[in-house]
């Protein structure tokens, strides 16, 4: 047990005190800086005088997003709130020249616009907006993050600050009455994130009073041995007139219930006033916070999930294009939606944790792991583990993810470790540390195990905790070296039993080259898992590989009452099915299975097809075309509606995608009539008008290349550049957003390459469209696909 | 305020998915429902209010007077009431995800999170009239976009009932609310039963997006 913490105090609210002074509502009070400082150092002052020893500078909201409808500049507010509250700390450190004097915190809250993927602000541009706000306040003592409800955002500002600055970092944030906050983010998902981050206290602040904060509290206390922050509302307020329910004795009673848990900067929020905070500290005067001892456990996460590794967890290894022509096809052609499809497929089946690799030789790595990271992240919140041997797209992912990752992955070469662990210390992540180095993979497992205690050692080094240290022993194949099984199980033995480490380990090498390759994956992750492999890489869509996880949970009694295990039996049984079956599949043909929006059908009878011999470009032209016009007509005709014209474009697109993997494999040209591209402009995030034209045009044998939604003008011209793209379609579903359309369609022009552009969108006429210089107006997906017959043939 | 959702009305799911009255195959009912029952099970819904007295114009903000339509709305009304409602991020990854692998399925998502928070708003308004107690009468709900009150005033409406703290929701700088199934619409409070004026596709939620108004047809709520 370490020494007991000092209390210090924290103000309470400034915009109370300002509502009180007659602000008017509606502006910022940031303003005030500037405009009225003598009234904000008074408010300084009072909090001074009742004994706060932590001011929070009135720059809230002082950040440009904000301040940009007020016409005020971010330097100029910041510096001034900073300066109104040192004068309020120079005036009372002269009048109290024996006092200890007061610190100056620079208080920054939310931008106040979501990020991506929710919204349209992203990860980078957030944190250049805290990076600004940090400069203009590098006169403060320390930098506080308030009222925070985006562990995304979070991360972005935290970043910031310890990039721009040396000082302290505190972080706040705000959770509902579920204990979680308004964008799903736990109390434990913040505390492993910012931990890992190397925040120096963290806690609570506002939307509750302290009665309600206290299992907030008391779980963090559980969670993190950091100080603690409690600056809590003045109980709940009156929805209808807005006053806080309750009074500075009763404050200050249920506020020093939090010391004995660890928290020891205390302050008010909402609703609370000097007279606040000269209660609390009547209360609590001569106090300390106990240091804490806490069960250490290894936990990653995202905001919403948080995964415990007390057992054991599936790491989905699909991500992946090693030997995989198809991956490898949709990655060069940034083709997303192919390995959203494998996330989120593998994220069904059971997956806990996906594995994220997109090496390959010819794709920029960096560039492709931030765009994949955020892609999979709008998709599922299973936490990542990123997948690398080029420490720069580790860098690169490690900084966009939302959560705390895994890092895939070091090994005992001391040059990996030097270049590696730093990466994981500064994002917080947990590391795998393959049993290997420069000579190889050893052959012993007391080799194996003499480079797992080097990697131990080396992370502990680097402040990396014990808890967030994995082993890989390694998986070689038996066919080849039968003797190597034996070594791999007793080197997670020795690892699990003398380091006290969790192991992970790719296991489906194993088979490699033998008959029913199935038996011998699963039984050797059975002994695997009993020898300490807590995190098997394996492919979650392999029943088998499930169901041997899950037998293994109830024979370790793990799967108490083997719920899981009966839950997972019961769901093999098929439910009502939405697909429907043909009884007299035989009968069936593709164009059949097409118009009634049979997937598994137009899948199986496209490789039939195939397997006979026939051609893929007649496939499309005779078969998939013209089903897909028939399927359009009724539509037209009102003969079926929106779900089952798409359900048919869903079948049709199976299709394809078995075409497209068997010239993937044969290496052949594509099918393709064309290229075209689709965004959705920038500032808009309604994208499923432009998402039903993508499957449609797809559907008539166009490749499509999706810029997705919130497109900045300059991606659409270097994309149309770069990929040689002569046709663009452009969607914007809002008035306010036509504007940027036109910039677009201007920016294309202005760029001399030569293309169409057709526009659609609920609130665009044709009218409109010739009018902001578009070529074509497309109502809806069968006109797109005319102007793609009349532009590319 | 958080608030429990039991349902929403399946008819305006189906006019959203441009249902004009074909057969409905089975499996495309059971689709619809199961959106439905999805959409209950993932959404966060939430509302936050303030109410304003209008006779005192200083306090009462602009936003209520900006323009013809909302004077109108409000001509008998004493006080108006700015609410704000979402239904949070849940829907909108459940859409996303199903985007992935069921285009169809995150289609009728989409109209489900439209439905859903037009009843979010009913049950909200509810509940507000009940909170007031008196024998009042409301309005129609008006929301910035409508007729000739301006969506640009989308920032100050949510600033004015602090939504981005008390709900969460907050607007981008091209005046999108998000998360994107979310409503803020100002509501008047009178003495005296009001007439529901704003009928037709021009004050009607959809009007951005609906699919009759396009095919030059109404929804038959006229």
């Amino acid at each position: 047990m370490g020494e007991n913490k000092k209390l210090w105090y924290l103000d309470g609210a400034m915009g109370t005190m300002l509502q009180s002074a007659g602000l008017e509502t509606g502006r910022a009070p940031e303003g005030l800086n500037q405009a009225n400082p003598a009234l904000i150092t008074e408010i300084h002052r009072a909090y001074l005088d009742a004994g706060a020893q932590i001011l929070y500078t009135n720059t809230f909201g002082a950040n440009r997003e904000k301040l940009a409808h007020e016409g005020l500049t971010v330097t100029e507010t910041v510096a001034a709130g900073v300066a109104c509250a040192k004068r309020a700390v120079e005036s009372f450190c002269a009048d109290h020249p024996n006092a200890a004097c007061p610190r100056v915190a620079l208080d920054i809250g939310p931008i106040g616009q979501l990020l991506e993927p929710y919204g349209t602000l992203a990860f980078e541009e957030a944190y250049d907006i805290f990076r600004e706000v940090i400069e203009a306040g590098q006169e403060a003592d320390l930098i506080v993050f308030e009222t925070m409800t985006d562990l995304y955002e979070v991360k972005a500002a935290v970043l910031a600050a310890k990039e721009n600055s040396t000082k302290p970092v505190f972080v706040t944030m705000t959770f509902e009455p579920n204990h979680r906050t308004f964008t799903g983010c736990s109390v434990d998902a913040m505390c492993a994130v910012l931990e890992g981050l190397g925040v120096d206290a963290l806690g609570v602040n506002c939307s509750l009073g302290p009665e309600e904060l206290y299992p907030i509290v008391k779980r963090m206390s559980e969670l993190t041995t950091l100080p603690l922050i409690v600056k809590a509302n003045a109980g709940l307020p009156d929805p209808e007139t807005g006053a806080y329910s309750i009074t500075p004795d009763r404050f200050a009673a249920d506020m020093a219930k939090f010391v004995p848990l660890g928290a020891c900067y205390l302050g008010g929020c909402c609703g609370t006033r000097p007279d606040f905070i000269t209660k609390l500290i009547e209360r609590t005067e001569g106090q300390t916070a106990p240091e804490r001892e806490i069960a250490r456990r290894t936990v990653v996460c995202t905001p919403t999930e948080t995964v415990v590794v007390d057992g054991v967890r599936v790491v989905g290894e699909r991500i992946n294009p090693t030997g995989k022509k198809r991956f490898q096809q949709a990655l060069r052609e940034g083709d997303l939606d192919y390995v959203l499809a494998q996330a989120v497929e593998q994220a069904e089946a059971g997956a806990h944790i996906l594995d994220v690799n997109v090496g390959l030789p010819d794709v920029d790595e960096p560039e492709m792991m931030v765009r994949v990271i955020k892609a999979i992240q709008s998709v599922t919140d299973l936490p990542l583990q990123i997948d690398s041997s080029n420490s720069d797209a580790l860098a690169a992912g490690l900084r966009v993810v939302n959560g705390k990752p895994i890092v895939n992955s070091v090994n005992g070469e001391p040059e990996v470790l030097a270049r590696v662990l730093p990466l994981v210390k500064k994002y917080g992540a947990a590391v795998i540390g393959l049993a290997m180095d420069q000579n190889g993979i050893p052959a012993t497992a007391e080799e194996r195990f003499a480079i797992a205690e080097r990697i131990l050692q080396a992370a502990l080094s680097y402040g990396i905790p014990k808890e967030d240290v994995f082993i890989d022993c390694l998986t070689l194949t038996i066919s080849a070296e039968q003797d190597k099984a034996l070594e791999t199980l007793r080197a997670m033995e020795m690892v699990r039993d003398r380091l006290g480490l969790h192991c992970t380990l790719g296991v489906s090498n194993i088979s490699f080259g033998l008959p029913n390759r199935t038996l011998i994956t699963t039984s050797f992750l059975t002994l695997a898992m009993a020898s300490g492999l807590d995190l098997p890489i394996v492919n979650p869509n392999t029943a088998a590989i499930m169901d041997t996880i899950r037998a293994f949970n109830v024979l370790y009694n793990r799967d108490r009452n083997a719920e899981a295990y009966i839950a997972a039996c019961m769901q093999e049984t098929p439910q009502a099915a939405v697909q429907p079956v043909e009884n007299d599949s035989k009968q069936t043909s593709l164009a059949h299975a097409v118009e009634k929006g049979l997937k598994d059908e137009a899948r199986r009878l496209t490789v039939q097809l195939l397997a006979q011999g026939k051609p893929e470009l007649e496939i499309v032209n005779e078969l998939l075309i013209p089903a897909l016009d028939v399927v359009g007509g009724r539509f037209e005709r009102g003969e079926i509606f929106l779900p089952q014209l798409i359900n048919s474009a869903g079948a049709a697109q199976e299709a394809f995608e078995i075409i497209r993997t068997e010239m993937a494999k044969k290496g052949s040209a594509t099918v393709s009539k064309g290229t075209v591209i689709v965004a959705t402009v920038k500032g808009d995030i309604h994208d499923i008008g432009k998402n039903i034209v993508k499957t449609i045009v797809e559907n008539y044998g166009y490749r499509v290349i999706d810029l997705g939604r919130d497109v900045p003008v300059e991606t659409v011209v270097q994309a149309a550049i770069r990929e040689d793209v002569h046709l663009i379609g452009l969607s914007a579903l809002m008035t306010t957003t036509l504007a940027s359309m036109e910039e677009t369609i201007r920016a294309l022009r202005k760029s001399g390459h030569p293309c169409k552009i057709w526009v659609g969108g609920a609130v665009l006429t044709p009218e409109y469209a010739q009018k902001m210089g578009a070529d074509f107006y497309a109502r809806d997906a069968r006109e797109s696909v005319d102007i793609c017959k009349e532009v590319l043939g | 305020m958080d608030l429990k959702l039991s349902g929403f009305n399946r008819k305006e799911v189906l006019q959203y998915l441009r249902w004009t009255g074909s057969e409905i195959p089975p499996e495309v009912d059971a689709m619809i429902d199961g959106c439905i029952a999805e959409t209950l099970r993932v959404v966060q819904p939430r509302y936050t209010y303030r109410i304003f007295p209008i006779e005192r114009q200083t306090e009462t903000p602009h936003i209520a007077f900006a323009g013809q339509d909302i004077r109108a709305m409000l001509t008998a009304c004493e006080r108006v009431v700015f609410l704000a409602a979402t239904l949070g991020n849940g829907l909108e990854l459940a859409i996303r995800r199903a985007e992935v692998r069921d285009l169809s399925r995150a289609i009728v998502l989409d109209c489900c999170g439209s439905a859903a928070i037009e009843a979010v708003c009913d049950l909200a308004e509810q509940e507000i009239k009940t909170g007031i107690g008196a024998d009042v009468h409301l309005t129609d709900r008006f929301s910035p976009g409508y007729g000739d009150l301006s969506i640009e005033l989308q920032h100050e409406f949510i600033q004015t009932v602090d939504a981005p703290r008390k709900i969460g929701l907050t607007v981008t700088s091209t005046h999108i609310l998000t998360p994107r199934k979310s409503v803020t619409a100002l509501i008047g409070i009178a003495d005296t039963p009001q007439t529901k004026r704003f009928r037709g596709c021009a004050y009607c939620s959809m009007f951005e997006t609906c699919a009759f108004r396009k095919a030059g047809k109404t929804c038959g709520r006229e």
